[in-house]
């Protein structure tokens, strides 16, 4: 397991400002040896203790907690491991970013702006080789290549052919020409479309997470459909318009997945409008079960309405959510703070949202642990997507509610005992847990990774 | 009596040169565009070539192929003639069985030699 590097922080900041360990200890009300294990990373640090140091410090107790620099870390890792020949010092990435936090993101940042990057490769000559688009673009320019090349070819090696044959091949010439331009041109548009720096290369889903991100997850234009009866068509102007007004949406795949977001967003703010659900989720202290039985939806309707929502707007805690089908497809995710979704491959086999497929209908509620010691509530249901019929299975999503287990007060009045945090990762490929038996690929962080956990 | 020319084929100006340089070897050609009625016009027209594009509307060359070789009676002899000029299209073309394989552009003067050779 991941090193806990609130210590390194600690005296980090410690030395910032000047302070002894025995001053700090003092102010702090602990003893200057429990400081001293705690800044060597030998023993955790938390709750009343750590807002203690914070204080004394003058530094908000988040930037010394473990939260800020999972990401970072990750990416670090991951950094090492893809330049195995560089031979970077695994054992002490958590070092480097606990005392040289500025170094440690340049180096996260550009190790992620190179993966990006090669992701963009890969999705940019995906696009070549399938792009609907392109490939009838060019078979229709070739097509009119050949036209113009045999009846051309027509006209300059044979002598006697009549006027009026004539004078129709020169057509076909002409025609042929005029309409090889205009592929010509429309394919130079295309291409000038996509080198656009700021719309960037990315896979459909990826454009369909910028697309949420870009409307903070909520879109007010729907939020309150449930108000008044709304027809379909109705519906599908708003879904139109809000697509429209984006302006950032051109590939045919994403606006297909992004109309299929945005008619289950309607569908759902139908089941549940915007006013009342507010008022119940607080009411209901944000049980997800309350809301879901309170209007009469399924657990998945009650799942989305908590998540998606604009957290600016509105006082309820911040809820990841991740849908899956039974072959493991995201179909839909909102992310939390430190808690990431896979961007490429598969998602922790550990994760109650798989689990859940086994007991379909039953909700499961679980304490989970990132390697880093971050906790989550994760709420899980894998629920019938259409009515159950003889001789047909049912079609099974899963959906997972995360929420940060920090917030777990809020929900006390409703939430189980949750009993032994869960060990859990993000995904096989950057997950230390080197015993783990769910383990469906190696992972690529090194031995010393494992080595050097703590 | 005149061998009798199929072009399976939807640009109609691929088509005009093409008849134009058939019709000059004095073969009798004819013309489908739809691929759903390209196995009927070879049952209708019994040709001895069939000059097949692979990108057809309505129906791929390759399942016209397919369909030509389980028709019961002499089947005909095929020339794919397609703007996927990629491998795994003459490989599949091959495996289907084919007599030629040509992408467009092509020559005038290297398609009707091939035609005449496979007419031969």
């Amino acid at each position: 397991m991941r090193k806990s590097l609130s210590g390194t922080r600690i005296r980090e900041q410690r030395r910032k400002a000047k302070l002894t360990q025995k001053a700090l200890a003092e102010q702090s009300g602990i003893s200057a040896s429990y400081l001293n294990l705690i800044e060597h990373n030998r023993r955790a640090v938390a709750g009343k203790v750590l807002l203690a140091i914070a204080r004394v410090l003058d530094v908000p107790a988040s930037s010394l907690s473990d939260g800020v620099d999972s990401a970072k870390i990750s990416d670090l890792h991951e950094a090492a491991a893809h330049h195995p020949v560089i031979g970077a010092e695994v054992v002490g990435i958590e070092e480097l970013a606990g005392r040289f936090p500025g170094w440690a993101g340049m180096i996260a940042a550009l190790y992620r702006q190179t993966r990006d990057q090669e992701a963009a490769i890969t999705a940019l000559s995906d696009r070549l080789t399938h792009d609907p688009f392109l490939a009838e673009s060019l078979h229709g320019m070739l097509s009119n290549i050949t036209a113009i090349r045999s009846t051309s070819n027509i006209l300059e090696n044979i002598e006697d052919i009549e006027p009026e044959k004539q004078a129709r091949f020169h057509t076909i010439i002409h025609e042929e020409s005029r309409r090889l331009t205009d592929s010509a041109q429309s394919l130079v548009k295309y291409f000038d479309k996509k080198a656009d720096p700021k719309a960037g290369i990315a896979t459909p889903q990826e454009e369909l997470d910028s697309f949420l991100e870009r409307h903070n997850y909520s879109f007010p234009q729907l939020d309150n459909l449930g108000e008044a009866p709304a027809s379909n068509i109705e519906i599908a102007y708003l879904v139109n318009r809000i697509m429209a007004e984006d302006g950032g949406l051109d590939n045919p795949e994403t606006n297909r997945l992004v109309t299929e977001f945005l008619q289950s967003y309607a569908q759902d703010a139908l089941a549940i409008p915007h006013s009342d659900f507010s008022k119940t989720a607080r009411r209901k202290n944000y049980n997800p079960a309350a809301v879901a039985q309170a209007f009469g939806t399924s657990l998945h309707t009650a799942f989305r309405r908590l998540a998606y929502q604009d957290p600016g707007q509105t006082a309820a805690p911040p809820m990841g959510l991740i849908i899956s089908n039974a072959a493991g497809r995201a179909l839909f995710r909102r992310p939390i703070a430190d808690f990431a979704f896979p961007r490429h491959g598969n998602a922790c086999p550990l994760w109650p949202l798989f689990q859940s497929f086994s007991t379909p209908e039953l909700p499961v509620a679980a304490l989970l642990e990132l390697p880093g010691q971050h906790k989550f509530i994760g709420l899980a249901i894998a629920e019938a997507q259409s009515a159950a019929e003889f001789g047909r299975p049912s079609e099974l999503n899963a959906a997972m509610l995360i929420i940060h287990y920090e917030q777990r007060a809020l929900f006390s009045d409703w939430l189980p005992e949750l009993g032994a945090a869960q060990p859990i990762g993000i995904t096989c490929r950057i997950c230390p847990r080197s015993d783990c038996a769910a383990r469906t690929e190696p992972q690529i962080l090194g031995e010393e990774a494992v080595v050097g956990s703590s | 009596m005149a061998k009798r020319v199929l072009i399976v084929e939807d640009e109609p100006n691929i088509v005009e040169s093409l008849r134009f340089l058939l019709e000059r070897e004095a073969l009798d050609v004819a013309v489908q565009s739809d691929g759903n009625m390209a196995v009927e016009s070879v049952r209708a027209t019994l040709p001895d070539l069939v000059i097949l594009d692979v990108m057809l509307p309505n129906r791929s060359g390759f399942d016209i192929l397919r369909d030509l070789h389980e028709m019961p009676g002499t089947m005909p002899k095929v020339l794919v003639l397609t703007a996927k000029g990629q491998a795994r299209d003459r490989f599949t073309a091959e495996e289907i069985g084919v007599d030629l394989f040509m992408t467009k552009p092509f020559s005038n003067k290297e398609i009707v030699s091939n035609i005449l050779g496979l007419l031969a």
